[in-house]
This record gives structure tokens, sequence and C-alpha cells, in this order.
């Protein structure tokens, strides 16, 4: 991704960005696991993080931070910043192994987004809000963290193709030539 | 392959640190933001459009999967209510006539007295931390910042945000959610001869009478001893209504200390305060008392509230174009 201009990626990563959105405002708000709504954009900034790395998690995670508060009224910065850290975090565990196997991948996008789902009361706290913090917390986090990891295998590919992320035997072929 | 790279530290920190600055500048209230929501607004609006039609059918079928055997039971419950109301419904409307007569007789506003806009809900929101709704009106339609959204039953909330098409509505249950509110507590003292006359003094928050008929004390004595009265004493508290989260019921604590101290009852009804400062105007239902919590030394009492709008099957909500006196003046 690093050698691919920024227009290529954030282009991509917004168009689909504005799919996920969609599916997030329309079916997440309804079908609800145990009263949790899904954090379809959560996991796809994650799986971005987890298929590419830390910075490039950080950064998935703050395009799609940004349309997530613009299209649902919150305040501009709150879901972004959250979302950066769980793309960041996603990412962090991917710098250790160079082509990790799909169940690492999801379980770096389960941590990826209870990070950044437990940043979003974080956040709020930070601002002055009260209340945010309770015991439904226990609840919200596994659901979110566990979606997001089964959601991983879908949302890997589509990541990597916004980021325009190759597979590593290519990168090591390049290397070599 | 465990690489440190300060430059992905340095990336990240760059980018909480925007998101710091966004949510700073968002939050004192920024007219280049406000019109990059809109902008995005209008941008996105067609492609969720394009999601709910394409989405209808699953959600259909979510829907019916999860709520047959629910909405059955309750639809046979509901028949039972209708039967049960219908009478009392008759009775109330014309009550409601004839406090909307006194009222306008008396120059006083009632919640008749404010237009309304009112919207179908579009959307709820996508986050677990929040209860809002999005509705499809918004500031072409006279919708502004801060009115109270109702619905057939009662307060639904208040508008938090608004687009030219579509309004944001923050639910009585959201911790953010405040309100100030009134408890009305009816108490029926019957004497033990059979009555004829009503007497309705009004009792503050001390307990004292304050608007009641000063010659009720002497028709009271006459009513028992001769014509026989039912007296009904209407408590009145005022307090500030929270939300508390989806999972738990709003609560009121009270702003005056010398709350009527056990005199507010599981059942009692409230609602809106109004006032100049209060976004929502008075009288507005709210709920009913579930809970009355008492707490340790001089915390005094706290209410649990059912809201009587059922915040979970909302369809319609109606916004009342009222703005108190403090916000017309800016």
């Amino acid at each position: 991704m690093n050698d691919v201009p920024a227009r290529v990626w954030v282009t991509r990563t917004v168009l689909v960005g504005f799919v996920v959105l969609s599916l997030q405002m329309t079916i997440a708000t309804e079908i609800r696991v145990l009263g949790v709504v899904i954090q379809i954009v959560l996991a796809f900034a994650v799986a971005a993080g987890a298929a590419s790395g830390p910075g490039e998690g950080a950064k998935a995670g703050f395009v799609l931070g940004l349309m997530y508060d613009l299209a649902s009224g919150l305040p501009l910065g709150s879901t972004t910043m959250s979302m950066t850290f769980g793309g960041y975090a996603a990412g962090w565990g991917r710098q250790y192994r160079l082509e990790p196997t799909w169940w690492m991948l999801a379980a770096l996008a389960a941590i990826g987004a209870a990070v950044g789902e437990v940043f979003v009361p974080i956040i709020r706290v930070l601002t002055g809000e009260t209340g945010v913090f309770d015991a439904r917390i226990a609840i919200v986090l596994p659901v979110v963290a566990l979606s997001a990891g089964m959601l991983s295998p879908v949302l890997i590919p589509i990541a990597r193709w916004a980021l325009v992320i190759r597979p590593a035997e290519v990168r090591v072929a390049d290397a070599d030539t | 392959m465990a690489t440190y790279s300060p430059g992905r530290r340095r990336v990240v920190i760059a980018l909480a640190l925007t998101s710091l600055f966004l949510l700073t500048l968002d939050l004192r209230g920024n007219q280049v933001l406000d019109g990059v929501r809109s902008g995005f607004g209008v941008v996105y609006r067609p492609i969720n459009r394009a999601g709910e039609v394409v989405s209808a059918p699953v959600v259909r079928l979510w829907r019916s999967f999860r709520e047959f055997d629910d909405l059955e039971e309750e639809n046979r419950q509901l028949r039972a209510e209708i039967d049960a109301q219908r009478s009392a419904e008759i009775s109330a409307q014309n009550a409601i006539i004839e406090n909307q007569d006194l009222l306008a007789l008396a120059g006083l506003e009632s919640l008749a007295s404010y237009g309304s806009v009112t919207g179908r809900l579009v959307g709820q929101s996508p986050s677990n931390f929040d209860q809002q709704v999005e509705i499809d009106r918004g500031a072409l339609h006279g919708i502004r910042v801060g009115m109270a959204a109702i619905n057939e039953a009662g307060l639904v909330g208040k508008v938090t945000s608004v687009a030219p098409q579509s309004s944001i509505i923050m639910l009585v249950t959201d911790p953010s959610y405040a309100v100030p509110v009134k408890i009305l507590a009816a108490k029926e003292e019957v004497p033990a001869a059979a009555t004829s006359t009503t007497v309705l003094p009004v009792a503050d928050s001390d307990g004292t009478a304050v608007a009641a008929n000063e010659a009720s004390d002497e028709e009271g004595t006459e009513g028992v001893s001769e014509t026989t009265t039912t007296v009904v004493d209407i408590i009145r508290e005022t307090g500030v209504l929270r939300g508390q989260g989806s999972d738990r019921l709003p609560r009121v604590s009270f702003i005056a200390s010398a709350s009527a101290f056990g005199q507010i009852e599981v059942g009692d009804t409230v609602f809106t305060a109004g006032g100049s400062t209060s976004l929502a105007p008075p009288n507005i239902p709210l709920g009913r008392v579930l809970n009355v919590i008492t707490r340790a030394g001089t915390a005094g009492q706290e209410l649990e509230i059912e809201p009587t709008a059922d915040l979970d099957r909302l369809q319609f909500v109606r916004v009342v174009l009222y703005q108190p006196a403090s916000e017309v003046g800016q």
C-alpha cells in the first residue's frame, strides 16, 4: 500500500465504506444479537488492519470512522478515534507474521474490534458524557469482537482490494527481482 | 518478522490528534463541519435508500421470524385492552376538550397551541452506546435542534441534529437526555359517607395547598356533615428526568431537597414541566412511576419511570414546533 498513491486507496476505501455503512445503518441495526448492534464498519476497519498492518489499519479506521460519524450524527472524531485505534490494534499483531492463517487473522480482527469498541465509551466519558459505562459493556464487547472475527474471512479480501495490498508471495517475488 | 516502526506510531498519533481536534471543533460548534456533515448527508442519502431497498426483504424475514409469536400474543392482549379502554376514551376526550377550553379561556398555552411535523422513522442509531433514531423531516419542514419529539403515547425525545431533509432524535432513554418534569399524584380520601362534591386542592412540594379553593375547609366540613365530599389531593413535585441507557429505565431526581417524601407512589404520572428554559413544552405525558428508590442520607428519593411511549417500536414521530422563550430570544 505504501507504493500506491493515496487517492487510489482512499477512493476505494470510501466506496466500500459507503456500502458497509449502508449495511450498518439498515441490516445491522435491525438484526441484533443479544440486543447488541453488530459493528460492520468497525469489522471492516479491523479487517483492513489485520490484512495489512497497524499503519494501514489506522488509516482505514480513520477514513471509515469519519464516514460513520458524518452519517450517524455523532460528534465528529469520536468514532473516528475509536476505529483508528481498532485498526491499529488489529494490525499490530499482523506485523509479527508474514502470512498468517485465516483463523489468526480472525483472532486479530476480534481483538481489534474489542479495542475499537471499548474506546467508544472511553472517548464519550472524556467528552463529558455520563452513564455510558455500565454492565452492558460485558455483553457488547464479546458480541462485537466475535462478529468481527466471523466476518473477517469475507471482509479481509475486500479490504485487500480497497487498500491495494498484494499477497505476500507476490511481494517476495518482486523483492527478488 | 517483528519490525519496530516509529513511522507507524507517528501515523496513529497524528490520526488520533486529528480526531481529537475534529472532536473539539465539533463539540464547540463549527459551521464548516456542519456544512461538511450536511454535504455528506446529501451524498450518502441515496446510497442509504438503496441499502434500505436491498435489505428490506432480509429485515422483514428476520422480523417475522423473531416477532411472530410475540405479536400474536400482544395482539390478543391489545384487543382486550381496546375493549376496556373504549368507554374510558370517551370520557377522556370530553375532559381534554374541557381542559383545552379552560386553558384557552385563561390564556394559558397547551400542547394543542403549537404546530407539529410528523416524520417517519428511517433509521436507528448504529452505535451500541446511543439511543437515537432518524426521521425523514428536517430543517426544510421547520424542525430545529432541541425541539421535543412525541408520539400518541407521550414524549419520545428531542431533536439533536437537523439536516435539510432529516433529523436525528435522541430518545428519553439516552444517558445524555435530561428534561424537567413534574409528578402528579392524586390521592383520594373518601369520607365515610357517600359523595356529591369534588374539591381539588393542589399541594406544593412541602405539602401546603397552593391552589386550593379558599372555602374548601368550610365546604369540606359542610360536605361531611351535610352534603358529603370526595377530596382529591393533587401532589405536584418537580424534578429532572435523565436517561440511563437502553437497558435501564429513566430516573427522576428532585431539584428541591424538601420533596414530598413518601407521598409519591408507584403508578403516579409524570409530565414535562415546561418553563422558560425547558426545551419541551409543559404537560406532555412521559410515563408512570415504576419504582420509588429511597436513598440514604440527604440524597432524597429517586424515581424509576416507565415511559408511556414504546420506544422499541416507533414508526412515526411528531416533532412539536416549540421553542422556549430563552431560545426564541436568541
